[in-house]
């Protein structure tokens, strides 16, 4: 039997579906969250490597619950990419909450670039000034610690950022210092981590392990420590947490109007709903949208472009790494002895390059960071397989060197094109758990993807050489951050050619909104979680504003 | 629950996917048993090694505890330098670990590659695996590495070296890194530590992936 209705239902209460719930709760509408994961909370949040970094405590395991991955015209195999983590706050939990603005010319890329061959560049149906209250609204609400410093490449900002920046590893002045020298400018990398006592949160401890771990300080300004405490505040929200959203179904008008689930013993639940949000992540939102078909839909909800799914991005991937011998080397750099865990530098020079003569005229960022100090990825990585495998003496004298090693390196978050062959599908013959298809996962790189990528790769490991480390390692250039994820349900102007409209409603369905990274026209160069956060927070007010007038 | 209905995709299933980087997130690689689907299952249990390395062991037989204890050894032997594989309790958090109902599938499928590490040694040098001089067991180990990249020996292999190292340097409460010596052995240091690690604490990592399954937190 279907439960009481309510104004609004909100399937996931990440990055997108959290903004969301605190704005309509606010607005005094009634609204029920739904999330597949578990209700953590502060004391769950364990420096406990096996149980948070290698096993389902945030992401599903491949047999459980995989996603079909196939790049290029290899198979499909089942795979744990592109999930984020399944808990109350989703992915922010385990963030290493790397808060970038996006710049006004992400929104205009088609402008910029004009007609790519092989890429299905767009601009955007808003322009950054439309978004641009919004996250001055995301860094007050979350709580961002960072000093906007002028440089090329700085994104029109009314004011510096709530909270003052963390405190920093030397490293970061001597990699300002080699930058200069180079022609460069390393900037303060913002970040979604309390620097001092806010809004009732402490501040955070520096206890190194904070990147794909729960913060048992509630520094780290995941939606679970910053927006849905203030939602449930309100009294208006209720969440509830281990229920996955199986289908939203449509009236005889082809409006949405309840949204069916599983609760967390297994039994399914119809919650009505005047209004419908899905926030789920490109990949998951997708499919639960390809998967809830009707005679009205019959290829998935508001589908009536065929871009349901469609144009998924990523984030292009690089990194490489410069190591240093602290016992050889102190002496020549006292700063390898100092401890203090974040780095918090990006080189934001290659942004947009001035003309295409290097292959590409979009790039993205740096960002440098000290190695995630998680000991058993670093012990299997060490010891390596097969014919570059060690073990025995060799491993050892490896984790002793390891020991004696301080690690500084970069990872790209570059512009993703759009393809044709990059997209979400739903995979029929292949059942999760709880026997619903998977969402199969499609990517074909557009090739100047890889050649920026190599390029900034190429550039940061110079700032790194000039450093003076013992040795350079390059980990690789083509590769893609799926945790950060958009596309599938891009918002446009044009119903024929875009699934929402500039509000994020879908065209085809006047009370379907979808407010995660799904919008996203193209990927921008840097990591989107912000960006997610300010733009539900718009779409909030502009449904506020429609429920408020019928 | 497609659990054991497809091996189909299980044989197909490349773990390179899951030995792919995280480092986004700080690098989590989820275990994944999908080797040595062609090895025969283990022999019963002989009454041979009577000596057996004592212990509360509840996943393997003697033999097999046996082979095991020999195996993580020359993965990570003591030296003058730092602890080993057996000061840190390494077979005992791969007996408790493969008891966890996530493991089950890792579980079937790491036993019946230790009888093919004995047999191995015994096709080459006659004797059971931990039987064998250092310098063949390190022969027979560099065999099962070496292997082609898709077979069962490869994988049983590189699942070997995950368990060796889950059990070093993993949160001491699973029963290895006993008093931190992995810890120890690579600098590990955690800042303003959070005290779980604490045998007062009364964590006990292990207990807490069982109960994942229910839930964990609020919600359960």
């Amino acid at each position: 039997m279907a439960k009481p209705s309510v104004d609004v239902c909100i399937v996931g209460s990440g990055a997108g579906g959290a903004p969301m719930a605190l704005t309509l709760g606010q607005a005094g509408f009634k609204v029920v969250v739904l999330e597949k994961g578990p209700w953590y909370t502060k004391d769950d949040f364990v420096h406990d490597e096996i149980l948070s970094s290698r096993r389902n405590f945030f992401m599903p395991l491949p047999w459980d619950e995989p996603h079909l991955w196939k790049k290029d015209t290899a198979n499909f195999q089942r795979t744990n990419e592109a999930w984020t983590a399944n808990c109350v706050g989703g992915g922010t939990v385990h963030m290493s909450g790397f808060f970038y603005r996006l710049k006004p010319v992400d929104f205009r890329l088609k402008t910029l670039l004009g007609a790519v061959k092989g890429a299905n560049v767009a601009d955007w149906p808003i322009a950054y000034s439309d978004l641009a209250p919004y996250y001055d609204k995301a860094e007050e609400e979350l709580g961002v610690s960072g000093n906007a410093v002028p440089h090329k490449f700085l994104e029109p900002r009314k004011k510096n950022y709530p909270l003052p920046p963390l405190g920093e590893h030397p490293v970061a002045f001597e990699l300002e210092k080699a930058a200069r020298s180079l022609g460069w400018q390393a900037i303060p990398t913002a970040r979604g981590i309390t620097s001092i006592p806010y809004q009732g949160r402490a501040a955070c401890v520096y206890c190194t392990l904070c990147g794909s771990y729960g913060c048992e300080h509630d520094a780290k300004s995941s939606t679970l420590a910053s927006l849905i405490p203030k939602a449930l505040a309100t009294k208006n929200v209720e969440l509830r947490p281990r229920c996955m959203a199986t289908q939203v179904l449509t009236d005889d008008k082809g409006l949405a109007k309840s949204v069916l689930y599983l609760d967390e013993d297994g039994v399914t639940q119809e919650q009505p709903a005047r209004v419908v949000v899905v926030s789920a992540t490109s990949v998951e939102s997708a499919r639960l949208l390809l998967a809830s078909k009707s005679s009205r839909f019959a290829n998935g909800l508001g589908n009536d472009s065929g871009q349901l799914g469609k144009n998924l991005v990523f984030s292009s991937f690089g990194q490489s790494r410069a190591i240093f011998r602290v016992s050889k080397q102190k002496a020549a750099h006292p700063w390898l002895e100092a401890q203090a865990p974040f780095v918090n530098r990006s080189l934001q020079d290659f942004y947009v390059m001035p003309d295409d003569r290097f292959g590409f005229k979009k790039g993205g960022t740096l960002g440098f960071m000290l190695a995630h100090p998680n000991p058993i990825y670093a012990g299997v990585k060490l010891a390596g397989k097969g014919k570059d495998g060690v073990f025995g003496a060799s491993l050892k004298q490896k984790l002793a060197e390891y020991k004696d090693s301080r690690i500084v390196e970069f990872e790209i978050y570059g512009e993703f094109l759009p393809t044709d062959g990059t997209f979400v599908s739903l995979a029929e013959n292949v059942k999760d758990k709880y026997g619903l298809p998977v969402a199969a996962i499609s990517v074909q790189r557009h090739p100047t993807d890889l050649v920026m990528t190599k390029f900034l790769v190429e550039r940061g490991e110079e700032l790194l050489q000039s450093l003076d480390p013992q040795s350079v390692e390059r980990i690789g250039v083509q590769g893609e951050t799926t945790i950060l994820q958009g596309g599938t349900c891009r918002f446009g102007a044009d119903p024929a050619t875009s699934f929402l409209d500039k509000n994020c409603r879908a065209h085809a369905v006047k009370n379907l909104y979808v407010v995660d990274g799904s919008f996203l026209p193209s990927s921008g160069g840097v990591p989107i979680t912000l960006t997610i956060v300010a733009n539900s927070f718009r779409v909030a007010d502009a449904l506020v504003a429609q429920l408020k007038h019928g | 629950m497609t659990d054991g209905q497809d091996p189909a995709w299980r044989e197909r299933l490349s773990r390179r996917v899951f030995v792919n980087r995280l480092t986004f997130m700080g690098g989590g690689v989820v275990l994944l048993g999908s080797a040595c689907k062609d090895e025969p299952k283990p022999k019963k249990p002989s009454p041979r090694l009577p000596e057996a390395l004592v212990s509360s062991h509840r996943t393997f037989t003697d033999d097999e505890w046996a082979t095991l204890t020999a195996a993580v050894d020359r993965v990570l032997p003591k030296d003058e330098g730092a602890a080993g594989a057996l000061e840190a309790g390494v077979p005992e958090y791969v007996d408790r670990i493969l008891q966890t109902q996530e493991l089950r599938r890792m579980k079937d499928d790491f036993i019946p590659g230790l009888a093919a590490l004995d047999r191995r040694a015994q096709r080459l040098f006659k004797v059971p695996f931990a039987h064998a001089a250092d310098h063949q067991k390190d022969e027979v180990l560099t065999l099962f590495k070496d292997s082609p990249e898709s077979s069962g020996e490869a994988k049983w292999y590189e699942i070997l070296v995950v368990l060796t190292m889950e059990g070093f340097l993993g949160d001491p409460s699973y029963g290895g890194n006993r008093g931190e010596v992995g810890w120890k052995a690579v600098g590990f240091t955690l800042v303003g530590r959070n005290v779980k690690a604490d045998p007062k604490s009364g964590y006990d990592g292990a207990k807490t992936l069982d109960a994942l399954r229910c839930g964990g937190g609020k919600g359960c």
